[in-house]
């Protein structure tokens, strides 16, 4: 594959987000001193202007730097110069998405860096799920710079039928035009592509403006079938049946009156400003012979197109997993409940379904004692926000994941969870606002998320380089390099 | 103490017992196919064949099974008095070493038995080779309990109150239960009961449905009713059938589609009941639940109904005030037990007290599962329930075969409406002796007749049952002249017309269309328009005329030219050469797809033959002799404008899904999932369509000669202008949010009207029986012919009554013309007449729109300023 390069892709919004705020007052007289002093980079002075540059917050230490010698504050000649937390920083994120890991994803969207294995961003505080799963990762070296190591994931597992490799293990899920600006899905798609993945319509039509793209995108199908037409499924390689979703299992999808703009209405052409709710099941399948009819459909529809239906982790996740199989789906998508944008309410996606890290490796090996896992793809989906829940996901018996909020959070989301409103996204990501959405453009954005799959790739090579294997398949299954660390409270 | 509660106690045993196989369900299974029959004449079991074959891609060939009742004494070389008064216990042996364990263990010290024998086996290398694991040596033993054994049952258990037939009754039972738990539900699996009623079998295999008939070899293996199953469970490797349907209550075998989403409440219930389900599928569970209330409460079925789908809402409060405090009084006490759905269930069983054999359909209150009836009157009554019209068609067809009076049509189909008040959501097929013979009685949950009143000449049908041949004289109704002729002709002179003639007629008709050409364009019009049109029939039967003019299509159709040989006008193209589907010879020629060989779906399939046609630039497809196919006019793409698909026979399901400009038209009714999505283009039905109709759809118009199931039009929206002239079962247009019609957004006109039999246009009891009409709807309105103001405001749940202005006639008086053109129901004549009266529109139709939302007028502003 090529590696598509890093480049600098800085917020402006997002640098006044820090863990530390470094305050320089107006006694500075540029000398210069603290430049020299900070090994980090915080301060640096450029010959020729008048005053030093204001300081790199994000990569401040922070007081505890106090101990070391080199500690600005102190070795300011006018005591210009102080050091604090930043009251912002405990007001980011959440258990699930810390502070910190919020700002290594934007870091990573910036720079394209990988974050080290052992970096607390990797894990969340919510004391479950991939946050009580570490990998056994032996003593000793990191990798060599020149690490080869391969990623991709072929989606087609069957015999027949067109054959679909994925670049990396990860791909976009379904978020629909109306829940996310037309910048997002277009920022997504170009990273898909720029990546050899893919992205999703979600349920909400697809726009003319992804046309382009469409190699690198997936039809979904989901129960109100809004903006599915016949076009819109000769179009895609893969079309992707939204039985269920993690996050609201046996609800379906749902887009409030104030998201529900004249635009978005047009696009699904209902009635603009009234709350428009999937049904919970398609009324069209009830059964698992409805839902072989289903598939012969779109089949016959479009022929070419690979089948992946996406369902929630109920108890008999693995009976509906193999039955997905037989009705003839090529890619199995395990929907978890860790995920969901704050749309989907919190009742549904704290109480339902089983936990994902349980799901997977119940599927994986019944797929397994059925004779089947090697002819299909299984993938993993809800609460996947980082490199290593990807490698956590695969050892636990997945091919690959699919990711969203990640996506999100690349480009600016902060977690207020307030995806709901029409107005509500401080970012113009999860909103169809017209003055809102202009916060973005599609470039900076796909950047961003190509930066991070760029770092995230970066920290599989390192995982890989450890365990001294050279593919990631070789990690799918290997629920040995994992190690349970259970029972930790659960910081409020 | 009540004979219920003395049952229930003396299963106290049964209920304690310790079954560690039966953890959890073992086998999750949805889906699947049924189908019952029930006939006044023994059927052999070979015309249920077709029928079972035909819905292979219901069932997975992980499991398939029927049920047989009333069953003839010679073939089960037994008297009829064994055969009448015997328990058939039949035990399938798993391992073949355990009988004489068993027999002596349990059948030998408890039973008489008056006879046993293995059931004969195929030895075919060609049927074994289909199945996946070689099905169990079943054996079968007649049997009566022994007196002292049965006196000692009686007493241990306490069964004082019990007549003592009926204390025998709960023996076999219980006997039958000792031998699952410790011989299969132990962890076992050696060996099972397999049935256990009177004058009933059920057999079960690993495979196919049909794999039963061809390994157990009864094709002429005859039976009042049968009901059938093919199996779709999820599980990769079932080698063996105990989970397979039907399965046994005591004289019943119940079939099952769907599966609860309560299976452990009703679990619970039926534990509470000690009543244990020992083989883990919600399709035991079902039977179990139908033989607690049948024999340990003593219901009527009618009860029976109620508890399993009880009547609600707003049918609950049409029943009478009697009705409704019975009803409330079960509900109480049965409500945990009642499954919810989706779920259909077939019961085929025998009414040994009362001397009748029943096949039953019950759907679910809302009805999430297909389900088709369907009865045959004349001299051999048969009644019939499937999940799909293919099905039962493909069962009248083989019967034909032998019994020409059997029409290859049934004389009418119809949906059953779950936990309703009109029909209850059940009818029941019963076999009753009469004066030596048997006679159908058909009825709903209620035990109100359904009755279908014929009143043709039984001899003149006899003499249409044979082929058209040569023989017959010429007609001189399609000899000349335009098919519009003919048949007006035809029915100048129908009233006087008699077999001979009818059958010159057709003859005539299929030599001069066999000629190809304008011949072909004119008698293939004439025939079309007999299928179509609804007319008096006079002295004929309806079906009948209908058979014959498909039969005399399929022939017209079969003698053109194949592909590649025809200079101009029709081609004929079949299963062997859809691959030579090229450029047609001329803008007008038609493309004749004769469906027999066809596979059901996938790239064999005709769905893509219409689909290279439409590529190649044929503009004209006609798909005949269809018998369930699906996906016709799918995959055309987003510019199918100018294309025209016909389909005669049996169209299947997703017919004109995705549709964006073509045309279908369907002669006859079609099934489920009609107009998934479709976009633009219009479809056509001579008859009723199944459930979900136009799910999800943006535009397109449609019009719809008879019913439609339930569901249509959910979540559709844009601009879908669509005409139903009869009614629907319930939630149509739910979540409808087709923008303003009277601005271009989308509507249903729902006439609420039927035919009768002598085909006069009728109106039906009320337009809309269903308590959901336009539920949570957002946009676009629905006009309800309603005169007489039948239609509540209690059944619209978040619409309201509007105005029916003219702006709102002027909208729809096009699509009423148009559908007078189509389906000559008149304007004029019949809609606004209201008892002989002329009516205006507005006195005549009522209009059910969406309650705007306050931000509604601002966000049409912003609309415009958007541009649009």
């Amino acid at each position: 594959m090529c590696v598509p390069e890093a480049s600098w892709v800085p917020a402006e919004r997002l640098k006044f987000v820090n863990r530390f705020v470094v305050e320089r007052a107006d006694s500075c007289i540029s000398c210069g001193l603290c430049a020299s002093l900070c090994p980090n980079g915080v301060h640096k002075r450029v010959e020729g202007h008048a005053s030093i540059l204001p300081p790199y917050n994000q990569r401040c230490i922070g007081p505890s730097c106090a101990s070391n010698d080199y500690y600005c504050v102190r070795r300011c000649p006018t005591s210009s110069l102080s050091v604090r937390a930043s009251e912002t920083f405990p007001a980011l994120g959440d258990v699930r998405w810390t502070a910190d890991m919020v700002l290594a994803t934007w870091r990573m969207a910036e720079t394209g860096e990988p974050m080290p294995l052992d970096h607390p961003a990797n894990l969340g505080a919510c004391g479950g799920g991939f946050d009580q799963l570490h990998f056994r990762i032996p003593k000793g070296g990191s990798k060599p710079k020149d690490y080869q190591f391969e990623t991709s994931v072929e989606l087609n597992r069957r015999k027949t039928g067109p054959r679909v490799k994925i670049d990396i293990p990860v791909y976009g899920g379904g978020m629909s035009y109306g829940s996310v600006s037309l910048y997002t899905m277009v920022a997504r798609a170009k990273a898909a592509q720029a990546w050899g993945t893919f992205t999703c319509t979600g349920e909400g039509g697809y726009p003319v403006e992804l046309i382009p793209y469409k190699d690198h995108v997936i039809t979904q199908i989901a129960t109100g079938l809004f903006g599915v037409k016949e076009e819109t499924i000769q179009r895609a390689p893969i079309i992707e049946f939204k039985y269920a979703q993690g996050a609201k299992p046996g609800l379906g999808g749902h887009l409030l009156w104030e998201k529900n703009t004249p635009l978005v209405a047009k696009m699904r052409e209902a009635v603009p400003h009234t709350s428009l709710f999937s049904p919970f099941p398609f009324h069209s399948v009830y059964s698992v012979e409805d839902h072989k009819k289903h598939l012969d459909w779109i089949s016959s529809v479009n022929p070419q197109a690979l089948l992946s239906v996406k369902v929630s982790t109920p108890n008999d996740v693995e009976m509906v997993a193999v039955g997905s199989y037989y009705a003839g789906a090529h890619i199995v998508h395990l929907d978890g409940g860790y995920g969901g944008t704050g749309a989907a309410p919190e009742i549904a996606k704290k109480n339902i379904a089983t936990p994902i890290e349980y799901a997977i490796p119940k599927v994986h090996r019944f797929l397994t004692n059925e004779g089947i896992r090697e002819d299909v793809t299984l993938i993993a989906s809800g609460g996947i926000r980082n490199a290593l829940d990807v490698a956590k996901a695969i050892a636990l018996g997945a091919d690959g994941v699919v990711i969203g909020t990640a996506e999100l959070v690349a480009l600016g989301c902060v977690r207020c969870g307030n995806c709901e409103s029409g107005r509500g996204c401080p970012r113009g990501i999860a909103t169809t606002d017209p003055e809102l959405i202009h916060q973005m453009d599609t470039e900076w954005g796909a950047k961003r998320i190509s930066n991070l799959f760029l770092a995230w790739r970066g920290q599989w090579g390192d995982l890989l380089s450890r365990f001294d294997m050279h593919d990631l398949k070789e990690l799918r299954g290997r629920t040995d390099l994992l190690r349970f660390d259970g029972g930790k409270e659960v910081k409020a | 103490m009540s004979q219920t509660g003395e049952i229930i106690r003396s299963r106290g045993w049964m209920a304690k017992c310790e079954t560690p196989y039966c953890t959890r369900q073992m086998e999750a299974e949805g889906g699947c196919g049924v189908v019952g029959l029930a006939s006044t004449v023994a059927l052999p079991g070979r015309h249920f064949f077709e029928s079972l074959r035909q819905m292979h891609n219901r069932g997975n060939g992980k499991g398939g099974g029927i049920a047989a009742v009333g069953l003839d004494p010679k073939q089960m070389h037994v008297s009829r008095e064994v055969l009448d008064n015997d328990y058939l216990i039949q035990v399938a042996y798993l391992d073949a070493n355990v009988r004489e364990a068993l027999e002596k263990e349990f059948l030998e010290p408890r039973y008489e038995i008056h006879a046993r024998y293995m059931v004969d086996e195929s030895n075919d290398p060609a049927v074994l080779k289909d199945l996946p694991v070689r099905p169990p040596q079943v054996w079968r033993y007649f049997c009566r309990a022994r007196s002292d054994v049965l006196d000692r049952f009686i007493a241990d258990r306490e069964l004082r109150s019990l007549e003592k037939r009926r204390a025998e009754d709960e023996f076999v039972y219980q006997t039958s239960f000792s031998i699952n738990l410790k011989y299969y539900a132990s962890g076992k699996m050696t060996a099972f009961v397999m049935s256990q009623g009177r004058d009933m079998i059920i057999m079960k295999v690993v495979g196919y449905a049909e794999d039963v008939i061809r390994f157990y070899r009864m094709e002429d293996f005859t039976a009042h009713a049968w009901i059938g199953h093919q199996r779709y469970p999820t599980k990769g490797r079932v080698w063996h059938p105990g989970g397979a349907h039907p399965f046994m209550g005591l004289d019943e075998g119940l079939v099952h589609n769907g599966d609860f989403a309560n299976y452990h409440s009703v679990s619970e219930y039926l534990a509470q009941r000690n009543v244990k389900p020992l083989f883990l599928t919600d399709t035991e569970v079902s039977v179990l639940l139908f033989d607690v209330l049948n024999r340990a409460y003593g219901y009527p079925l009618e009860y029976i109904i109620e508890a399993l789908a009880p009547t609600t809402e707003r049918d609950f409060h049409q029943l009478s005030e009697e009705k409704q405090k019975v009803y409330k009084a079960i509900q109480r006490a049965h409500m945990h037990g009642s499954p919810d759905g989706p779920w259909f269930f077939i019961i085929a069983r025998n009414c040994y007290y009362e001397g009748k054999q029943q096949l039953i359909g019950i759907t679910d209150t809302s009805m999430l599962r297909p389900q088709v009836f369907a009865m045959v009157e004349g001299d051999i009554q048969i009644g019939l329930v499937a999940s799909e019209k293919q099905a039962i068609d493909a069962a009248l067809r083989s019967i034909n075969a032998d019994h020409p009076s059997v029409p290859k049509q049934a004389d009418v189909y119809w949906n059953a409406r779950g936990g309703s008040h009109t029909d209850g959501g059940a009818f029941v097929f019963s076999i009753v002796p009469e004066n030596g013979k048997k006679r159908l009685e058909v009825t709903n949950k209620f035990g109100s007749p359904v009755e279908v009143k014929l009143k043709y000449d039984r001899p003149q049908d006899l003499r249409m049952a044979t082929a058209l041949d040569r023989t017959h004289s010429a007609s001189a109704i399609v000899a000349d002249g335009s098919g519009e002729q003919a048949f007006s002709k035809f029915q100048t002179a129908l009233p006087k017309m008699d077999a001979d003639q009818a059958m010159a007629m057709f003859a005539t008709a299929v030599q001069r269309g066999s000629k190809g050409g304008k011949d072909l364009d004119e008698t293939v019009r004439f025939l079309t328009q007999v299928i179509d049109r609804k007319y008096d029939p006079g002295t004929l039967r309806r079906s009948r005329l209908t058979e014959k003019a498909l039969e005399a299509l399929n022939a017209i159709f079969r003698a053109q030219p194949r592909i590649g040989s025809a200079k101009d006008g029709s081609s004929l193209v079949d299963m062997e050469n859809m691959g030579q589907i090229d450029a047609p010879p001329s803008q007008t020629a038609k493309l004749l797809i004769d469906c027999r060989g066809f596979p059901m779906e996938g790239e064999e399939g005709p769905s893509f033959a219409v689909r290279r046609a439409f590529e190649k630039g044929w503009r004209h497809a006609i798909l005949f002799d269809a018998h369930g196919q699906r996906f016709f006019g799918c995959g055309l793409g987003q510019a199918s404008h100018g294309m025209l698909i016909e389909a005669y026979g049996t169209p299947g399901d997703y017919l004109a899904s995705g549709l964006a400009g073509a045309s279908v038209i369907v002669h006859g009714n079609a099934q489920d999932q009609l107009c998934q999505i479709m976009a633009s283009g219009r479809l056509v039905v001579h008859g009723d369509v199944g459930q979900t109709f136009m799910y999800g759809a943006k535009g397109g118009e449609a019009f719809i000669k008879g019913n439609a199931a339930g569901r249509p039009l959910i979540n559709a929206v844009g601009k879908p202008r669509v005409v139903i002239n009869g009614t629907c079962l319930d939630y149509l247009a739910e979540s409808f949010m087709a923008g303003d019609p009277l601005n271009g957004g989308g509507f249903v006109i729902l006439n609420g009207m039927g035919f009768t039999l002598n085909g006069q246009p009728v109106e039906l009891p009320t337009p809309y029986p269903g308590g959901n009409l336009f539920s949570l709807a957002s946009g676009g309105a629905i006009y309800v012919r309603d005169p007489k103001g039948k239609v509540t405001a209690d059944q619209l749940n978040g619409g309201r009554f509007g105005k029916m202005t003219e702006a709102d006639w002027n909208l729809i008086l096009p699509y009423l013309k148009e559908n007078e053109a189509l389906f000559e129901i008149p304007i004029e004549g019949f809609l606004l007449t209201v008892d002989g009266e002329r009516r205006s529109p507005s006195e005549v139709y009522r209009k059910i729109e969406a309650v705007p939302m306050k931000s509604m007028s601002k966000a049409e502003q912003e609309l415009e300023d958007t541009g649009d």
